[in-house]
């Protein structure tokens, strides 16, 4: 196996990696502004801005094994499991380098022949049946770990506030009306889509289709217009310290500005990560096992969309559909919304279901 | 022959009838009719009360003209009195400013929210003050505002229209709202009828007055309404100015009372509202007395009319024969009419418009011919011929016999240029401008129809 690149590849091994950070700033003024831009790559909101400008886990290599593993393919041999994890120890015997440069602990560990370090996997979720470990992480226990300590109603987060610089840059790269692309006799063909069903963002496409009702197209697409041009004038929100949006949300000041972002940043951030499936008899004795089940993108949408539609049918007030929708999606904003009960809700049956999932891997049905 | 229904049974079923709380017909239902039974809350319902009698039509058609959120822009002059006036021969000061868009002053604003100038299908509620555009045509307005202001006193009488069924939403209503904005500016009198279908759909109370040239019909609550808005948008100017004549009017009026004061009298009660409207327009058509300063001094004035086509036809009001009364027969919609056409001059100067709507289009097919004619002889076409199988309506005919036309076409792309940067820096386009983008939009909205190029960019692009 030719060495790897990564000086330290043994820190690949620890499941134990840094969280995400929980706001990355601007992910929005991306250098190209169409409103399409998230057409073919609806995650482009969770993604990092710039190629210059990194969150602190995004440089990672690959991970060794997998390293290995390609190498092995190309030169046609046969690599690593990769179903398994390596322990670190098998790479330390190999790589001399890396055994020098080892930390103390890990030296001290492969003197001892102690076995305890075993490699885990990536996920969190799908670790930990029947090794008798302690789990070091949990996404789930994070996620709730601000609600449970949200005693004091102080100030905003800092990251939500905009620096100075930041505006600056915003306002700029947003509203500059000036040429592009000098040097070219005629501008660059856009690589936007053609056919007229992908000419919108794809979230507006979803939402227009769950709010129509009896076929009426071009009446729910009126309901979506009006929603947007109402968040374009409702005050700016107030983000919830206790309700963390998705990491990198911009400044709530910019909201009003990209109503499509608005509701998504509201959508997304509601959106839950899994349902529940009711396996009927895997359970025994003619009670259904509750299997919590990965959601898809457009999925999670859907669920928070109607999650949010009938929150709003539900309010009693006199304007219109419209207005009432756009009141929901400034209350989810900020985390004023029972939606986000709702959320919490399925992610706790999720957590309950959890040992059933690799139940069901098994093929015990 | 005895009859086929026993007497008695007749009487009874009339007594039914006579003692039915509901009267046995009657067009106006809310008048006659007792109140329906109260319905005790639907099954399931949120338990809200239900909204009030037009409650729901003023939140429909509710005006907001700012927008908190949008980005103030910078260097976004205003239209002012200043750029109003003789530059050339032949061109104003505002014809430099072609292409750009220039904000209105808090002033104007008031006015013209009092005419009623401004439509809720129209975008100012997304930015952060009234901003309009101004094109080609706006200076060639401005121009001959300032014409009428001359020695000439020349009165240009003006149909502003497009093609039926493509000019919708090409700015013809915002081109009376430019015009009242520039004779505001200019201190002339204004007076709009916001919405010609009000006067002519039914939904107004009317009498019918005779008069030595036959029976005519007037509306006294429009009349009131119409005053009440005159007398809100040109306060200023109105207060300034007094009565001069004696007029035979239903109550004692103070002689040298002002205008403003006359204008709120008939305002406020509708039984009063049509002989003061006839005496303010003797007023000001009364000439000035130019030769002395502290003679008789009376403004020019402004008369528009929006969704014009509306009146080119019959009404749906009917008369005592029930047959359908001509929209020139009603004495509002007579009024302008003899304005446009110059059977009633203005002599202190001034400028009848007419606008027409294409969202709301009525068949006025007399209307659509005269103009198709006039437009071709101005632009030395042949002008097309009348189809000798279809009735011509006279009335219609005489009243635009001698108007100009101006055809409102598309924005040039500079002049969409200018108002797609505005929308830009505003924060409500989130694109950069260039050529290519302009383009784009200008072809997309049908060779620069306002209406669609605002669709296409600042609304959501459905």
């Amino acid at each position: 196996m030719p060495p790897p690149t990564n000086p330290t590849p043994w820190l690949r091994t620890f499941a134990l990696r840094p969280r995400r950070t929980a706001r990355v700033a601007f992910p929005i003024h991306n250098a190209s502004l169409r409103h399409n831009s998230s057409t073919n790559n609806p995650d482009a909101l969770t993604k990092a801005p710039k190629a210059d400008q990194k969150g602190p886990n995004m440089q990672q290599q690959e991970h060794v094994s997998e390293e290995a593993a390609q190498m092995a393919k190309i030169q046609g041999k046969e690599g690593p499991d990769m179903d398994a994890g390596t322990p670190v120890q098998e790479i330390m015997a190999e790589e001399k380098d890396v055994k020098k440069n080892a930390p103390k602990v890990v030296k001290e560990e492969m003197k001892q022949g102690h076995e305890g370090v075993e490699a885990r996997t990536e996920t969190a979720v799908s670790g930990g049946v029947g090794s008798g470990q302690k789990r070091g992480f949990s996404t789930i226990a994070r996620r709730r770990m601000p609600e449970l300590d949200a005693g004091g109603q102080g100030q905003l987060d800092v990251s939500m506030i905009p620096s100075k610089a930041q505006r600056a840059v915003y306002t700029q790269d947003a509203l500059s009306t000036e040429e592009s692309k000098p040097g070219h006799k005629f501008p660059l063909p856009t690589t936007t889509p053609t056919h007229k069903n992908e000419r919108l963002e794809p979230i507006l496409t979803q939402l227009t289709n769950l709010i129509m009702r009896d076929g009426k197209k071009s009446l729910a697409e009126k309901h979506v217009a009006a929603l947007l041009s109402t968040l374009r004038t409702l005050p700016a929100p107030k983000y919830s310290e206790t309700r963390p949006l998705l990491p990198g949300a911009p400044p709530a000041s910019h909201l009003p500005l990209n109503p499509v972002l608005y509701l998504t940043l509201a959508v997304d951030s509601v959106a839950p990560l899994l349902k529940i499936r009711s396996q009927r008899g895997a359970a025994g004795g003619g009670v259904a096992l509750q299997i919590p089940v990965p959601l898809g993108l457009r999925q999670r949408r859907r669920a928070a969309m109607t999650w949010i539609l009938d929150a709003a049918g539900k309010k009693g007030t006199r304007e219109g559909f419209a207005q009432r929708l756009a009141g929901e999606v400034v209350a989810v904003v900020e985390g004023r919304s029972g939606v986000w009960e709702k959320r919490q809700a399925a992610h706790r049956l999720g957590v309950v279901g959890r040992s059933n999932v690799m139940g069901v891997g098994r093929g015990r049905r | 022959m005895a009859s086929s229904i026993c007497l008695r049974c007749l009487r009874r079923s009339l007594q039914s009838i006579e003692s039915s709380h509901r009267a046995a017909f009657s067009t106006s239902a809310s008048f006659s009719a007792a109140a329906p039974p109260k319905k005790q809350g639907a099954p399931g319902g949120t338990g809200a009360r239900p909204p009030a009698a037009g409650e729901r039509k003023a939140l429909r058609k509710r005006i907001v003209l700012s927008n908190t959120n949008a980005l103030q822009v910078e260097g976004l002059e205003d239209f002012t009195g200043d750029k109003l006036v003789r530059h050339e021969p032949g061109t104003v000061t505002l014809d430099k400013f072609r292409g750009q868009v220039l904000g209105l002053d808090d002033e104007t604003v008031d006015a013209l929210r009092a005419l009623e100038s401004f439509k809720s299908t129209q975008a100012w509620s997304l930015f952060r003050r009234p901003a309009t555009l101004i094109r080609a045509e706006t200076a060639q307005l401005a121009n001959q505002l300032a014409n009428a202001e001359g020695d000439g006193k020349e009165v240009s009488r003006m149909v502003i229209y497009g093609s039926p069924g493509s000019s919708r939403g090409s700015g013809k209503s915002v081109m009376l709202l430019q015009a009242h904005a520039m004779a505001f500016l200019k201190d002339w009198l204004v007076v709009h009828f916001p919405e010609a279908q009000d006067l002519t759909n039914a939904h107004t109370a009317y009498q019918p007055v005779t008069t030595p040239t036959g029976t005519i019909y007037i509306q006294t609550h429009y009349t009131a309404k119409l005053l009440a808005n005159i007398a809100r948008a040109n306060q200023k100017l109105l207060s300034g100015l007094q009565l001069s004549q004696q007029h035979r009017l239903p109550i004692p009026v103070q002689a040298n009372i002002s205008l403003s004061r006359f204008v709120e009298l008939g305002a406020q009660d509708p039984d009063l509202a049509w002989p003061i409207w006839q005496a303010l327009w003797l007023e000001l058509t009364t000439p000035s007395q130019s030769e002395s300063k502290d003679g008789l001094q009376r403004p020019p004035v402004l008369v528009t009319m929006d969704g014009v086509d509306q009146a080119m036809r019959s009404s749906a009001y009917l008369d005592s024969e029930t047959n359908p009364i001509h929209a020139h027969d009603l004495a509002l919609p007579r009024h302008f009419m003899n304005l446009l056409s110059g059977q009633t001059k203005l002599p202190n100067g001034g400028m009848v418009l007419a606008a027409t709507c294409d969202s709301n289009r009525a068949a006025a097919s007399t209307m659509d011919h005269c103009l198709a004619r006039i437009s071709a002889i101005q632009n030395n076409a042949q002008p097309p011929h009348w189809d000798p199988f279809v009735a011509k309506d006279a009335k219609v005919e005489a009243a635009l016999k001698d108007v100009q036309a101006l055809k409102l076409p598309g924005l040039s792309k500079t002049e969409a240029r200018g108002v797609m940067e505005y929308y830009a820096r505003s924060g409500m386009f989130r694109h950069t401008v260039t050529e290519g983008m302009v383009s784009e939009k200008w072809t997309l909205a049908g060779s620069g129809i306002i209406g669609e190029l605002e669709r296409a960019t600042i609304r959501a692009r459905f």
